[in-house]
């Protein structure tokens, strides 16, 4: 079916072809130069390689510009290679300085190598549309590569992100297997809620992350599907994310919110590898919320009815009127969220090449199950391929890379966290005796009920680029990368007869399923021309290009009922009713001119000049064009000469700054249009039309101006790096979907605010090698961020939607709330500030006390040891916030439902003075009104800081000890093990409350090289 | 200074190569029309949807279709046959939490109420989306005058529907006439007379433009005698009483459409002539949702039940007891459910549409402008024509006091559980306190929803909230 509409589209089709037409007149197979002068005579070169005292193993030993000579050097530091007399032999490890080594007809060549701490500074750092060495970048850029990666069991790359990454704030939604995160990258500059998503860019493709999910199918996951769920993040080679206005405002409109970059695996010189990865590990949710047992709980609600003055208990108080063993108790946590999920996770990749062609092919297969009851799997399954060449004459280059992963995510149709928190502790049995589910006469509804509806949601992803250079003349390449990524994903949600009381007598005409069919294609051409050059003390690199991408997103969103067996529920054909609610397909068309223009001086005073034109097609004509631009500037101060005569102790100095501007057009398509839809509602047998939005066709760009100075600073060669970045954003021109009240008949519409959104904040990281020994290797990387949002201005705020939301001055992350006064201990009921002292409670004028829910400051401390073939890793992540806590979602406590075991410290006579109110059955609307006040005040929000152990990994090499040709790790792994917070609720990590909190997980896994 | 020139002639050649390659780049593809976009294939432009009597009577159609499934008058337990059932004495909530008919049945609902939000939210956009029918067919040029005038009444009949129960529920509130956000966002609330006379004004424009005859076979579509029903109604609650009667004699009068239905069991299936306008399902073999929202097949109700109030109040040889009304017991106790419409699922075909307005509602409301205007005889006239189809015997009454007493106490037996009409008919007969106080949660504040929280928040102009919350 996926492959059918694959090839049914012709773009993905002429690419493939294209790609096809290239790889045909490549060398892939080519005589490779080599073989044509085998004149010399061959002989065995030998040697012993060590750090200077140690033998290294591992080492690989190459001849230069001979392909098929490879070797590596044994558990005691030996080699052999066949070599001729004039031969030169490169050795090369990982972490060491790259040596190469002229024969000279020697026949034993012994190597020191020296560790490389300084190459830090050598490394390219990808900065999107061109490459910049370490020491020479201008911009604000953070990375993580693969080590880290590999590192951790989860198979989102955004999870292996947090707590490594200053200015990154990255938050699970859910401890679901396929569940999203969500990013925040420099905080948030818009006021729109989902507008502040970075752009993402795989292997130079631009890949959307506009929802997929369609509320009826997408049930049991909060917020939107992650698209970085189709990338393997064992596939990875690097992620950098860009940050300031240097580093984005080549990405013009889409770089306010940053960049995140993502450069998968390529293949190397050298013998053709073999990676066999296996990992086997088990999750468990990391904190439940402490909740009551039967004997509190009973207790509550008899005390909610003699409160309320009702004596005789209703006939539907089940729990209390006697229908219910009222000495009954289940841990319903435990029951319907406390199981565990497997996971599995395998992987094989090859890779390998010659001096002018690599290649990498890799294959991963991954299964995790829900820690739901019933019999739950996420599937995911992808492969990669990376290939790459270039003529012998280095003219001409060819980079491809492409990958494809299905994923299969079977859920059950809700998430029982909620669920499970409010069923009364003496609910009845799940079961009869007889295992058949149990419905205690029609008085309650079965949780496991919900299992019998499923929430299937399949994603075939496919992204390839192909980059082709051509070098011109000596320092112009010119450069086209061509991207494609084509993305289907079928969702769908039943509900089975089966899911209601049997006694109901519901047959399969009462089933029902909703059906999502989303398809996207993109394609993007990005021709690019590179010039290089240098005169005297200057180098000179200008890069001009330009962007062409068009996306068209295709949905279709049906609703079937009445089946004549719930056997035949997927198949629509079976279906008596078949609605179309929407099919529409979405064009999205983007351009963009984009250059930079580098300055070298002396090596040491840097000025990079950026700029693009954008326009897209989601402004109305009029609007679609607009420029961003961006100055950057560094100075490395420790190659002036006074520096390195006075502070010889500083191995690197280097102070860099930017300003800039880049935007945001994450607004949804065709909102300038005037237009009616299909509402997919039927009258007389008809399909009715219905107005779209509320349409502003005047709506355009919002901008965003960055400034950053950071000062990068090494020690002690290079041992000790320390970077101090402060930035300050202000986005203006706020684009919005402006919150309007229902009496327009919507609830939003597109504009353009004047308030003006400020994010300042300081960054920091150490990176220090502790000790560097032969064997004993350990290394400290420490970040911090202290992130500051404020609203500089906001016209018009007292008469508009937003008057009370936000205060200008304040962070637009606040939240008003009332000021708690406690319990009154005459009424028993909660009391508020009266901010105007009007003697009533009223949300508009009383609820003023702001409180700021984004993090104050978050970061993570990560200490690397090495000793031999062990290595051990770990990674405390901290952040420190307030969140609202268990009062804000728990409701009023006295109904049949479960409460928070603190509850239990409840108001009950005249006199007690007790943090919380009266229990009421719901008849006390004065209670239950301040219950949501309380909901909404001080009192409800309490620090939900947390410390935690994010990642352990402790690894060892059995190398070449037992293995000759095979090296083999073994690993223990181990995510979010350990939480200390004093956070009132289950756990303090969550975007929205009541769902499945992230899990623990512990995996063990062995890596075979050979 | 001689290397500098070789320097500066190298760098000329290179800038020149790269400058010659950069404009030709440009050229090619500096076409700002690569961003155009063509309309999307599953939208039409306003204008294009208002061109066509097709596309223009699917706008208006749809508005239907969401009153049907969304808002106040939805038969699911989210309108107001099931909420104020709840509210008052006629049923008993089974839900539990607050996105329930609990809180309603407790009437302890609060301002951040979920159902009151969607109920406002939806009235709203119905009324937006007639406002918008209206502004399309005023610039509309290919419409005959004849389909704009149907389709305007209808417009006019859907926006003043809307604003009746707002005002009923909410107190005062605003009567939006047009589709500009800038004005309705800040919009305030106006009196409740007011609010009465703009419903009366635009019902008035509606009779007159609605056709007399259907324009489809069923009676699905407002016409004329529709329209003058929902007049009737308003006149009587604002104690018009000549003009109440008037009206609902105007569509008494038409004996050729409207023929009274003896039969208790057909009243409510969608041949019946007794129905003024009903609601089509979404699709052939749909029921009504008043039938699955109500309809328990075996005890103990999940979602609600009739209150036992109201059974015991029903005279014991009440036909409608035993015909509108089902038992369901558990062996040891008994639940009773309305069984107006007796179909809770999916049928062949369809066999009941929810209706909205039927006769028996006009003869009831003549009855008591009739006693109010001293026109006693023909008051109980109207009267026992409901008792007689009953099975009862003519009423006992004899004052015009007592006639309008049984008239209300009528029209408690005749429509229970449809469109709240026992809430309002003991809110403007003041009457709520006497008859709720029983209640645990009532108080006399209760006579009004509050206005939703967001609503407050979002339209700093629409306070005060109303007294009470």
């Amino acid at each position: 079916m996926n492959n059918f509409s694959f090839y049914k589209d012709g773009k993905a089709l002429y690419c493939l072809i294209f790609i096809g037409i290239l790889l045909s007149f490549s060398s892939v197979y080519a005589k490779y130069p080599a073989r044509n002068n085998i004149n010399f005579q061959l002989h065995q070169v030998q040697g012993t390689i060590t750090d200077g005292k140690n033998p290294l193993p591992g080492v690989t030993i190459t001849v230069k510009n001979k392909q098929n000579s490879t070797a590596i050097s044994d558990y005691s530091g030996q080699y052999s290679i066949s070599a001729s007399p004039n031969d030169t032999l490169v050795f090369y490890f990982i972490g060491l300085k790259k040596v190469s080594i002229p024969i000279r007809g020697q026949k034993l060549v012994n190597v020191n190598l020296e560790y490389d701490t300084t190459t830090l500074q050598e490394v390219k750092i990808n900065a999107g549309y061109y490459s910049v060495k370490e020491s020479e970048r201008t911009g604000s850029i953070a990375k993580i590569s693969s080590k880290d990666i590999e590192k951790q069991p989860v198979s989102n790359i955004l999870a292996a992100l947090q707590g490594r990454m200053a200015g990154v704030d990255v938050v699970q939604e859910t401890g679901v297997p396929g569940g999203g995160f969500s990013i925040n990258i420099r905080g948030t500059n818009s006021l729109r809620t989902n507008g502040n998503t970075p752009l993402y860019i795989i292997d130079g493709v631009p890949y959307s992350s506009d929802p997929l999910s369609y509320n009826q199918t997408s049930t049991t996951i909060p917020g939107e599907n992650s698209p970085l769920n189709s990338i393997n993040p064992n596939d990875i080679e690097s992620l950098e994310i860009l940050k300031d206005a240097d580093a984005t405002a080549i990405y013009g409109s889409r770089g306010a919110n940053g960049v995140v970059l993502i450069t998968t695996k390529k293949g190397k010189s050298g013998k053709t590898s073999f990676v066999v990865t296996t990992s086997n590990g088990s999750g468990k949710v990391t904190r439940m919320l402490d909740l009551m047992n039967t004997e509190q709980y009973i207790k509550m609600r008899k005390q909610a009815f003699a409160n309320d003055g009702i004596t005789k208990y209703p006939s539907r108080a089940y729990d209390v009127n006697g229908k219910w063993d009222q000495t009954r108790y289940t841990d319903w946590q435990k029951e319907l969220t406390g199981g565990t999920s497997e996971i599995l996770s395998n992987q094989l990749s090859i890779s390998g090449g010659s001096e002018q062609t690599h290649f990498l092919i890799s294959g991963n297969y991954r299964t995790e199950s829900t820690v739901f009851p019933g019999t739950f799997l996420y599937k995911k399954a992808g492969a990669h391929l990376a290939l790459d060449h270039k003529s012998e004459n280095n003219k001409f280059r060819l980079n491809f890379s492409a990958g494809y992963t299905a994923q299969k995510n079977e859920l059950p149709w809700t998430d029982f966290t909620l669920i499970s928190r409010n069923l009364a502790p003496n609910a009845p049995s799940l079961y009869h005796e007889n295992g058949n589910l149990n419905w205690e006469n029609n008085t309650w509804q079965n949780p496991l009920a919900n299992l019998e509806g499923k929430n299937k949601n399949a994603t075939y992803d496919l992204i390839a680029n192909t980059v082709l250079t051509f070098e011109i003349a000596e320092g112009l390449d010119f450069k086209t990368s061509l991207g494609f990524t084509n993305l289907n994903s079928d969702a769908s949600r039943t509900s089975p007869s089966t899911m209601y009381n049997p006694s109901f007598n519901y047959g399969s005409e009462y089933s029902s399923i909703f059906l999502n069919t989303i398809g996207r294609q993109s394609t993007i051409i990005e021709p690019q021309l590179d010039w290089n050059t240098s005169f005297g003390a200057s180098e000179i690199n200008v890069l001009l290009g330009g962007t062409f991408q068009n996306q068209q997103t295709k949905t279709v969103i049906q609703e079937a009922s009445g089946f004549s067996s719930n056997s035949l529920i997927y198949d629509l054909a079976s279906a008596s009713y078949l609605s179309v609610e929407n099919n529409e397909t979405i064009n999205y068309k983007y351009q963009a001119f984009y250059g930079r223009f580098n300055y070298i001086l002396y090596n040491r005073y840097i000025l990079n000049l950026t700029g693009r034109r954008d326009g897209s097609s989601r402004f109305g004509p009029g609007n679609q064009f607009a420029l961003f631009g961006a100055i950057g500037a560094a100075w490395l101060f420790c190659k002036e000469k006074a520096v390195q005569d006075y502070l010889p102790f500083l191995s690197f100095g280097k102070l860099r700054g930017s300003y800039g501007t880049s935007g945001n057009d994450q607004i949804g398509d065709y909102q300038f249009l005037d237009t009616y839809s299909s509402s997919g509602y039927h009258y007389q047998n008809s399909n009715g039309l219905m107005p779209l939005r509320l349409y502003n066709p005047d709506f355009g760009w919002e901008t965003n101006k960055k400034l950053e100075v950071a000062l990068e600073l090494g020690f002690l060669k290079d041992r000790i790096m320390f970077t101090t970045a402060w930035y300050q954003n202000r986005s203006s021109s706020q684009l919005v979907g402006m919150p309007l009240p229902g009496t327009t008949g919507f609830n939003s519409i597109q504009s353009n605010l004047d308030a003006e959104v400020q994010n300042s904040g300081f960054e920091f990281t150490l990176r220090s090698v502790n000790i560097q020994k032969p064997n004993f290797n350990w290394t400290t990387e420490f970040n911090l961020s202290i992130a500051k949002n404020k609203l500089l201005s906001f016209p018009g705020l007292e008469i508009s939607p937003y008057k009370n939301d936000y205060i200008v001055g304040q962070p637009i992350t606040i939240r008003k709330l009332f000021h708690s006064k406690g319990v009154n201990p005459q009424t028993g009921i909660y009391e508020f500030e009266d901010v105007n002292g009007d003697g009533q409670i009223t949300y508009a004028d009383d609820r003023q006390t702001p409180c700021n829910l984004s993090p104050k400051y978050f970061g993570g401390l990560q200490n690397q040891f090495t000793y031999k073939g062990w290595q051990l890793n770990f990674l405390f992540q901290f952040v420190k916030q307030l969140n609202f806590n268990f009062a804000s979602t728990q409701g009023y406590a006295g109904t049949l439902r479960n409460q928070p075991s603190e509850i239990v410290d409840s108001w009950s006579q005249t006199g007690d003075i007790v943090p919380y109110q009266i229990f009421t059955s719901g008849t006390n609307q004065k209670a239950m009104q301040a219950s949501e006040y309380f909901a909404e005040s001080d009192g409800a929000v309490s620090d939900a800081s947390y410390i935690r152990l994010k990642n352990i990994s402790l690894s060892y090499d059995l190398a070449s000890k037992w293995f000759k040709i095979m090296n083999c790790r073994i690993s223990l792994q181990a995510q979010n093990l350990i939480t200390i917070t004093s956070y009132k609720g289950a756990d303090p990590e969550f975007k929205d409350a009541g769902f499945l909190p992230p899990l623990r997980i512990i995996a063990a896994g062995f890596q075979f090289t050979f | 200074m001689n290397q500098n020139t070789i320097i500066s002639k190298k760098l000329d050649r290179n800038i020149l190569s790269a400058l010659m390659i950069t404009i030709s780049f440009f050229t090619l593809f500096s076409c700002d029309s690569f961003v155009d976009i063509e309309e999307p294939n599953s939208q039409l432009t306003t204008d294009a949807v208002f061109e066509s009597k097709a596309t223009a009577t699917a706008a208006m159609t749809d508005i239907y279709a969401q009153m049907r499934d969304n808002g106040i008058i939805t038969g699911k337990l989210a309108g107001i046959s099931n909420l104020m059932g709840n509210y008052t004495d006629e049923l008993v909530a089974y839900e539990n939490g607050a996105y329930s008919s609990e809180p309603f049945y407790n009437n302890s609902v609060l301002p951040s109420n979920a159902l009151i939000l969607s109920q406002w939210n939806a009235s709203y956009n119905q009324i937006y989306a007639a406002n918008a029918v209206l502004g399309g067919l005023d610039n509309s040029t290919v419409l005959t005058a004849g389909d704009k005038n149907q389709l305007k009444g209808e417009a006019l009949f859907v926006r003043v529907l809307n604003h009746f129960y707002l005002v009923n529920l909410f107190g005062s509130v605003p009567y939006v006439t047009s589709t500009d956000y800038k004005v309705n966002s800040t919009i305030t609330r106006i009196p409740i007379s007011e609010v009465y006379s703009k419903i009366i004004e635009d019902l008035l424009t509606s009779v007159d433009l609605l056709s007399q005859d259907y324009v489809t076979s069923e009676r699905v579509r407002p016409n004329k005698s529709t329209a003058q029903a929902l007049l009737a109604r308003v006149y009587l609650y604002t104690q018009q009483w000549d003009k109440a009667s008037n009206m609902a004699s105007a569509v008494l009068n038409n004996q050729s459409l409207y023929v009274w239905e003896n039969d208790l069991d057909a009243v409510f299936l969608k041949e019946s002539t007794a129905t003024i306008w009903q609601l089509s399902p979404d699709y052939n073999g749909k029921n009504t949702h008043e039938g699955a929202a109500f309809i328990f097949p075996s005890a103990a109700p999940s979602l609600v039940a009739l209150s036992n109030t109201l059974l015991e109040s029903f005279a014991a040889n009440d036909l409608r007891k035993s015909h509108w009304i089902k038992a369901v017991t558990d062996g040891t106790d008994i639940w009773y459910h309305s069984y107006k419409y007796k179909e809770d699922s999916d049928t062949g075909s369809s066999v009941e549409y929810s209706i909205v307005f039927r006769t028996a509602e006009q003869y009831l409301i003549r009855a008591e402008a009739r006693a109010h205007q001293g026109n006693l005889i023909g008051a109980k006239e109207d009267l026992n024509k409901i008792r007689n189809t009953a099975g009862l015997p003519n009423s006992d009454a004899v004052t015009a006091d007592q006639i309008i007493d049984a008239v209300i106490q009528e029209r408690r037996f005749e429509l229970f559980t449809e469109y709240g009409h026992r809430f309002f008919d003991l809110k403007r007969t003041g009457k709520l306190d006497s008859a709720l106080n029983y209640k645990t949660g009532w108080n006399s504040t209760d006579s009004l929803w509050p206005l939703p929280q967001s609503e407050l928040l979002t339209n700093p102009f629409l306070t005060p909230q109303n007294p009470g919350y």
